[in-house]
């Protein structure tokens, strides 16, 4: 598809100047990050930018992750580099494959295993276990959203009467409320739960069914469970917006021909709406992982203890000293790649949208 | 034995709107139904409400002996095309026919063969691997008919399945659709709102209208003989000509009857009046009248007619269709409304009259003609209730 045109040459240039000079500016802070999480502190801490000729080192990295002084670090990228090409390898071929769950239900497999081995191999720090909260929370962030977002959305695409609107409105309403004001509302709400937890010793009984290792009382505040439910919470108007918008463009028709076919409006659901709508699911669990993956918030106040990466990271930088700063740098290239690696696989669904043709005549 | 049969069916919507009014139809095994009507007639909300996607509000709904009014969709055995084919978008072709016979657990080798018998009579051998999106308009139909086909269901159900083709294409698809129900023998009930479609593909004709049934029979008799002003001007094109007219008796002439017609007056030949032992009763009152194009011809190419049985005209507008030619003129008489959403709201009222004249005919713009009239084909309506005045059994008392 030929789209330039010779005759708006002086327009094009300034056009790319502009985008140059927009990449320039949103790419400079993170190049800048990922050079001082390289660095030496003394080259961090020079009056006159050290920008390029510096000796380089991976300090930083080993000082925020693991519990050593003298670690070589290549054997530890070695390992995050294999668990990195095997889980995205397996997320490229579920992207081609035609039925795509279980090569995603690979990879997703490849790196739990990766994180559950990572502290048996190498002595891991406290913020180990924060990268482990921030995938906890951030995959059942995203499982549970999608799973209540793509029924109300559903429902709510289908369904046009009154209270369908009222309930889309209120959403919207609670989507627009600043973050500030959940974030006190749900601590004293989960603290009133937790004291009743506690003085009927409800806290503390044992239940056969759900005895998670690690967990001896039943409680809400400072657990993952508290920042999974609020992030839930106020993430459900997003995907349900987002999803509904999705389904509208879906025609009626679909599910009334699977239902002729022979399928109940579940199966109509699960087998050809769902499958339509794979790319609105994908765009709409990015958003959502971003969401919480890069929460702080409602971390600090609903889990004093049980960090994720971003409250870690921010602890890192109230103070002066050169070396927190080469450690916050090297703790947010870390937790920032795996992202930009996700976003790459599936940026052409961000993009795609539905695909048109078959659906209308 | 899949013999369909509506009884007093109403559809009210929650706004109160009643889309269907009792309508009651019987089909045969084996039998072409096509219902047609003007758009937002109701004729999809009876279809939809025979598949079970809509709410039946009253009455029943039979397929044999077997009411179906609460039983879902899934359940009922019917297969239905739709009007914009709904073919699944990230199934093949193959996937897409197979896709009922999957969801009832015929086995994979059956359901091969099946979707394989099913690609040949509809050939679509070649297109089996291709999604629907790579697929022409055609061959998208041709998927949505071989989906309904695959299953050997007791009833085809069609919206308007021909609506998103072009014109060349559906008269083929047409042909197409009437040979394979015919082959399969399954009782279809068929929606549109093209006439043409209506006479050519079914065995019966029902004509709807604002959610009322207006008349079903053979297309010959729907056309041949309309039970009322709103079929005669639905069925046929260009429609029936129908104007306000008023029957005289002709006693100097000795007998009969005369129509008077605006300015003109045409002799209505006995056997008309034999024929409709109600039309009697009309004499000195008011009428609607209704002559098809093609009961009208120009006086120059066929000489030999009463002279009774003629009008003076003035060509408005002159069609040359090759076969035929279309011949537009004034006659100064009112036109009747037939009630057609629609109809072209201009041409309403103008006295306006359409003949289908032989190719040789000479008649150019401007000219004077003389027009011949059928008047054994003449059909004739009461003006209040717009019935066809026949007898006392079947017309204007009904």
């Amino acid at each position: 598809m030929q789209l330039s045109r010779p005759s708006v040459r002086p327009s094009r240039i300034a056009l790319h100047a502009i985008m140059i000079l927009l990449v320039v500016w949103s790419v400079t802070p993170f190049v800048w990050t990922a050079q001082t999480s390289i660095k030496f502190t003394r080259d961090v801490a020079s009056k006159t930018p050290v920008l390029w000729g510096y000796e380089t080192t991976a300090n930083a990295y080993r000082n925020f992750w693991l519990d050593s002084d003298d670690l070589n670090m290549w054997g530890v990228l070695a390992f995050i580099l294999v668990v990195a090409a095997a889980a995205t390898a397996l997320g490229l071929i579920g992207r081609r494959a035609r039925h795509g769950w279980p090569w995603f239900l690979g990879a997703t497999a490849v790196i739990c295993v990766a994180l559950w081995r990572f502290p048996r191999i190498w002595e891991a720090n406290d913020e180990y276990d924060f990268l482990v909260n921030s995938v906890v929370v951030t995959i059942l962030t995203m499982v549970i959203s999608l799973s209540i977002g793509l029924l109300a959305g559903y429902g709510l695409a289908r369904y046009t009467g009154i209270s369908g609107a009222v309930i889309l409105i209120v959403a919207l309403g609670f989507r627009a409320l600043p973050r500030t004001a959940f974030v006190l509302p749900y601590f004293f709400g989960a603290k009133e739960i937790d004291d009743w937890l506690t003085s009927t010793g409800v806290g503390s009984w044992n239940f056969p069914l759900i005895d998670f290792p690690g967990v001896d009382t039943l409680q809400i505040l400072d657990t993952r469970l508290a920042i999974v439910l609020a992030l839930v919470a106020v993430n459900q108007p997003f995907t349900i917006w987002m999803l509904r918008s999705f389904f509208i463009e879906v025609p009626k028709e679909m599910e009334e021909a699977a239902m002729m076919d022979g399928a109940t409006r579940l199966q109509a659901f699960r087998k050809v709406i769902i499958p339509i709508m794979w790319p609105a699911i994908i765009a709409t669990g990015l958003f959502t992982m971003l969401l919480a993956y890069n929460e702080y918030l409602f971390v600090r106040v609903l889990a004093p203890t049980e960090w994720t990466l971003p409250v870690a990271i921010v602890s890192l930088t109230g103070g002066e000293s050169s070396r927190t700063i080469t450690e916050a740098a090297a703790a947010s290239v870390s937790i920032t790649l795996p992202i930009v690696i996700v976003i790459i696989l599936f940026q052409k669904h961000l993009v795609r949208g539905l695909g048109a043709g078959a659906v209308k005549g | 034995m899949s013999t369909v049969t509506l009884k007093n069916l109403v559809k009210d919507y929650p706004n109160g709107f009643r889309a269907i009014t009792d309508l009651s139809l019987h089909l045969d095994d084996g039998e072409f139904l096509v219902l047609v009507g003007p758009s937002g007639c109701g004729k999809s909300t009876a279809l939809r409400m025979i598949a079970g996607l809509e709410d039946i509000t009253s009455g029943d709904l039979y397929v044999g002996d077997r009411r179906l009014n609460d039983v879902a969709p899934k359940d009922r055995d019917m297969a239905m095309v739709f009007q914009n084919y709904a073919l699944y978008p990230q199934m093949t072709v193959a996937e897409n026919i197979a896709f009922p016979l999957k969801l009832r657990r015929v086995p994979k080798a059956e359901r091969t063969a099946q979707v394989r018998h099913a690609a040949e009579i509809l050939e679509l051998t070649e297109q089996l691997d291709k999604k629907p999106a790579h697929l022409s308009g055609g061959q998208r139909q041709r998927v949505a008919m071989g989906r309904a086909i695959v299953r050997h269901p007791a009833l085809f159900l069609m919206d308007e399945p021909l609506s998103n083709l072009d014109a060349k294409l559906r008269v083929q698809m047409r042909a197409d659709i009437a040979g394979i129900q015919r082959e399969l023998g399954v009782t279809t009930f068929y929606v549109t709102h093209d006439q043409v479609e209506a006479m050519t593909m079914g065995d019966r004709v029902a004509v709807i209208k604002d959610g009322v049934l207006q008349q079903v029979d053979t297309p010959e008799s729907i056309y041949g003989s309309p039970d009322n002003v709103f079929v005669a001007a639905f069925i046929g094109s260009p429609s029936m000509n129908l104007f306000e007219a008023s029957l005289t008796g002709n006693d100097e002439r000795g007998g009969g009857y005369s129509l008077v017609l605006g300015d003109h007056r045409l002799a209505v030949p006995a056997e008309v009046v034999a024929d409709r032992p109600a039309l009697a009763s009309y004499e000195g009152r008011p009428v609607v009248v209704g002559i098809r194009p093609e009961h009208l011809e120009d006086a120059s190419v066929a000489p030999d007619h009463p002279d009774d049985q003629r009008l003076d005209a003035t060509v408005d507008v002159r069609e040359a269709l090759g076969a035929e030619t279309l011949v537009h003129f004034n006659l100064n008489a009112q036109s009747v409304d037939s009630g057609d959403p629609d109809a072209l709201d201009e041409l309403r009222d103008t006295g306006r009259c359409t003949a289908r004249f032989s190719a040789s005919s000479p008649a150019r713009v401007g000219d004077r003609i003389r027009v011949n009239v059928d008047g054994r084909r003449l059909h004739f309506f009461d003006r209040q209730t717009h019935l066809a005045i026949r007898d006392r059994a079947h017309g204007a008392e009904q």
